[in-house]
C-alpha cells in the first residue's frame, strides 16, 4: 500500500476483503481523489457501502458486489466484472472495459454504469433509475420489473425482455429472443437516437445504425379480470 | 313427503359454494389480508406446560426475578441487537399499514426495549425517529433500500420468503398506492404492485452467503443480519441460511399475517409454526449453533402462552405482527358502520388489500387515518407487550426457571397425539414414555389364557 498525495495505491494481494473496504470508505472520507486496487484477482465485495466521492481504479478482474450500495463513486474496471457490480448505485459513474455477469446494475437507482462487453441474466433487473449502457449482448430477464431509469444495449437480448416492467426505457440495436410481459416496441423519436448516439460516443462506443425502444405498455398495471389473456402467464 | 329435510353437504359447503360463485363472477382468486383461516391447523394450544410441583421448586410467582432479555449477535458484530423482552414488532411495511401506525408501533416498542421492523418499502422518517432499535428490512423488491438507511439500521434482515404466502412476492393494491408510498418505492401512482419473490442479485445460499458479506461491509461490521424464510422446508432452510453467515433466523409460520394474499396461497402453502420452530431448532441443534444463532420464529403467536411454548420449544425470540395491529384497534368494534360497508364485522374483519381500514391502520386514506392517535395507540400496544412479558414470566417461574430462555421441551405435554408427533413432546398421562401401573392386568389376571379357551 502506498498513498501518493491524492492517490491511494492498494495491493489486493497483500489486504484482507474487511481491510481494504476500510481503507477505501477511510480514503474517500480523508478526500482522497482515487484509489488504485491492483490484482483485485475477480475477489468478491471490493468497494462497497461507500458513500463519500472517490474514483475507484481496478487493475483486472472483480467478483461479485463491485462498487456496490454505494453513492456518489466513480470507478473503472480494466477486466470482467462478476455478478451485480453496481448493485444499489445511488450515483456516479461506474465503466467495465470487459464483460459482466448476471445482475448487473441490479436495482441501481442513480448514476451510470457501462459495460463494453457483454452482461449476462438478469441486467438491470429492478433499475429504479439511471443509465445502463451495455455494448454486446444480454442474457434472460434483462430489465426485469424495471421501475425507472434507461437501458441501451447495442446487442441481442435473451428471452423476457423488460418482463413485467411499470416504467423506464430499453432500447435495443439488434435481436430480441422474446418480449417479456407487459413490454412493447414502440417508435423511435430520432432526437432520442440522437442521444443515444452521443451518450454512446461520450464512451467511447461507437452507436449501431438503429435501436428500437421499449416501454411499458400498461396492460399489467392493475388486476383486471377482463384481461386473462393477459395475465394468465405472470399471475 | 320425500327428501323434504334440508342437508348441508361436507364437500359442497356453503363457504365452497360461494367461494365457485365469486370466482364465478371475478374472474380470478381471492385476494384479502390478514392470515390463513383454517380452523384444523395444530396450534400451541395443544400444548400444556407441567409446573414445578415436589420433583422442582417453583419461583415465587410474583415476586422473584425472571430474566426475559435476549442480545442477538453477541460476539458475532459490533454492536449486538438487545431486547429486554423476547419480543420483536414483525416487518409491516409502510403502505400494507400507515405512518401513525408505525409511529405507535415504534413508541411502544421504544418504551419495552424492543425492536420494530421496517417491512417492505424503505425506512419511513416517522419510523426511525419513534423506533430506538430498528430492524430494515431488505427484500427482493428493493423498495427503498439505499446505503444510508442501511448504516442507520439496528439490525439488517434479508427476507426470503414470508409465512402467510411463501414462494412468491409481497401485493399492494393500487388503491393503496398513495403518491407518498408510490415516491418511496418508485412505483407509478395507483400500480397494483406485485413484488418478486427472488432477489435480484443472488440465488441460491452460496451467493447468499457474498450477499450477507456484502452487507456485513457496507454496516461497517456493526450490526446483525437475519434471514427470514416462510415456513417450508424449514429444517434444511434453517442450516441453509445458517451456513451463509446469518446471526439470526426467522422462520414465519403459515399463520403468519399478510395486507394482501391469494387467499388460496393463505390456506394451502406453508407449515404451521409449531412445527416450524421444532424443525429449526432441531437443525441448528444438528449443526451445533443453536446456542451461537438465535431463533426468532413468527406466525400466529398471541398471548404469553404462544410466546413461551415457542421458546420452551426452541426458539429465542418471537415475532409479532398481527396482533400488534390487534392491539392498535385493528377489528374493534368502532366504526361499525364502515365495516358492515366493506362486508364484514368487528372480529371478521380482513379487508386490509382494500384500503379502507375502518380503525386507521392499513389505510393511507388521511381521514380515515385520523381515526388513529398514535399516541393513545402507542400505550396500548405497550400495555399489550408487557402483557406478553409477564405472561410469558408466569410460566417460566411455575416451571422453577429464572429466566425465559430457560424454558425447554421437557417443561411441556400436549393434549393431543397430533402434536405430539408433531414437536416430539410426550403427550398427557403415561402415553408411551413408560407403562402404566396397571399395565400388566390382562396377563395378570389371566385373561389371554381365558380368551384363547
Amino acid at each position: 500500500m502506498e498513498s501518493v498525495k491524492d492517490q491511494l495505491v492498494i495491493n489486493s494481494n497483500e489486504t484482507s476483503q474487511e481491510k481494504l473496504n476500510e481503507l477505501i470508505v477511510d480514503a474517500a472520507k480523508k478526500g482522497i481523489k482515487e484509489v488504485v486496487i491492483k490484482h483485485p484477482q475477480a475477489r468478491h465485495n471490493l468497494g462497497v457501502g461507500i458513500t463519500d466521492p472517490i474514483h475507484l481504479v481496478y487493475e483486472g478482474d472483480v467478483g461479485y458486489y463491485a462498487c456496490s450500495m454505494s453513492d456518489h463513486i466513480s470507478a473503472e474496471v480494466h477486466g470482467n466484472a462478476g455478478w451485480a457490480i453496481g448493485e444499489n448505485l445511488m450515483s456516479g459513474e461506474i465503466v467495465v472495459e470487459g464483460n459482466a455477469a448476471s445482475s448487473t446494475a441490479a436495482s441501481m437507482r442513480g448514476g451510470t454504469v457501462v459495460v463494453k462487453g457483454s452482461s449476462g441474466a438478469r441486467t438491470g433487473i429492478g433499475l429504479k433509475g439511471g443509465t445502463l449502457i451495455i455494448g454486446g449482448n444480454v442474457g434472460y430477464m434483462t430489465g426485469f420489473m424495471m421501475q425507472k431509469g434507461k437501458m441501451i444495449i447495442c446487442g441481442n437480448a435473451g428471452k423476457a425482455l423488460g418482463d413485467s416492467m411499470y416504467a423506464g426505457t430499453i432500447y435495443i440495436a439488434g435481436d430480441i429472443a422474446e418480449l417479456g410481459n407487459g413490454a412493447e416496441i414502440v417508435d423511435l423519436p430520432k432526437a432520442e437516437y440522437e442521444e443515444i448516439k452521443h451518450t454512446l460516443e461520450s464512451y467511447g462506443m461507437k452507436a449501431p445504425a438503429s435501436f428500437k425502444k421499449i416501454v411499458c405498455n400498461g396492460l399489467l398495471h392493475n388486476f383486471n379480470k377482463k384481461e386473462f389473456g393477459v395475465w394468465k402467464t405472470v399471475l | 313427503m320425500e327428501n323434504s329435510t334440508i342437508r348441508k353437504s361436507k364437500v359442497w359447503s356453503p363457504e365452497k359454494i360461494d367461494e365457485i360463485q365469486e370466482k364465478a363472477e371475478l374472474g380470478r382468486y381471492r385476494i384479502r389480508g390478514q392470515a390463513t383461516k383454517r380452523q384444523d391447523l395444530p396450534s400451541f394450544d395443544d400444548l400444556v406446560f407441567t409446573p414445578a410441583g415436589l420433583s422442582r421448586v417453583a419461583l415465587e410467582g410474583y415476586r422473584e426475578k425472571c430474566d426475559t432479555r435476549v442480545v442477538i449477535g453477541e460476539g458475532r458484530v459490533k454492536r449486538p441487537l438487545v431486547l429486554e423482552t423476547p419480543i420483536m414488532v414483525a416487518g409491516m411495511s409502510f403502505g400494507a399499514i400507515n405512518s401513525n401506525a408505525k409511529k405507535a408501533l415504534g413508541i411502544a416498542a421504544t418504551r419495552c426495549g424492543i425492536s420494530t421492523c421496517t417491512g417492505d418499502g424503505g425506512m419511513h422518517p416517522v419510523e426511525r425517529e419513534a423506533s430506538e432499535k430498528l430492524v430494515y428490512q431488505l427484500l427482493p423488491s428493493r423498495y427503498g433500500l439505499n446505503p444510508y438507511d442501511l448504516k442507520r439500521a439496528d439490525a439488517v434482515e434479508i427476507v426470503v420468503s414470508q409465512g402467510a404466502k411463501p414462494g412468491t412476492g409481497g401485493t399492494l393494491l393500487g388503491q393503496k398506492v398513495s403518491e407518498e408510498v408510490a415516491n418511496m418505492r418508485d412505483l407509478p401512482l395507483g400500480v397494483d404492485q406485485r413484488s418478486p419473490c427472488r432477489h435480484p442479485d443472488w440465488m441460491g445460499p452460496d451467493d447468499l452467503g457474498v450477499k450477507i458479506d456484502q452487507i456485513r461491509i457496507a454496516t461497517n461490521y456493526e450490526v446483525p443480519i437475519f434471514i427470514k424464510i416462510g415456513a417450508g422446508r424449514v429444517y434444511d432452510d434453517t442450516k441453509l441460511a445458517a451456513k451463509a453467515g446469518a446471526d439470526a433466523i426467522v422462520i414465519d409460520g403459515m399463520e403468519g399475517g399478510t395486507a394482501a394474499s391469494p387467499e388460496i396461497q393463505l390456506d394451502h402453502t406453508g407449515i404451521p409454526t409449531i412445527a416450524a420452530v421444532v424443525e429449526a431448532a432441531e437443525a441448528l441443534h444438528e449443526i451445533g449453533m443453536k446456542d451461537e444463532i438465535k431463533l426468532i420464529i413468527g406466525g400466529g403467536i398471541s398471548n404469553g402462552a404462544d410466546a413461551a411454548k415457542a421458546i420452551a420449544l426452541g426458539a429465542d425470540v418471537v415475532y409479532i405482527g398481527t396482533a400488534m395491529l390487534v392491539a392498535l384497534n385493528c377489528n374493534k368494534s368502532i366504526y361499525v358502520e364502515d365495516y358492515k360497508a366493506l362486508g364484514t364485522e368487528p372480529s371478521a374483519c380482513h379487508h386490509c388489500h382494500t384500503g379502507k381500514c375502518p380503525v386507521g391502520i392499513a389505510t393511507q386514506d388521511p381521514a380515515l387515518m385520523a381515526r388513529l392517535d398514535p399516541d393513545e395507540a402507542a400505550d396500548r400496544v405497550e400495555n399489550y407487550m408487557n402483557s406478553l412479558t409477564m405472561e410469558m414470566q408466569i410460566f417460566a417461574r411455575s416451571c422453577g426457571k429464572s429466566r425465559v430462555v430457560d424454558l425447554d421441551p421437557t417443561d411441556l405435554r400436549s393434549l393431543t397425539w397430533n402434536t405430539s408427533m408433531i414437536t416430539g413432546v410426550p403427550i398427557v398421562g403415561m402415553g408411551t414414555t413408560r407403562n402404566p401401573y396397571w399395565a400388566d392386568y390382562h396377563h395378570a389376571t389371566g385373561q389371554h389364557e381365558f380368551v384363547a379357551k
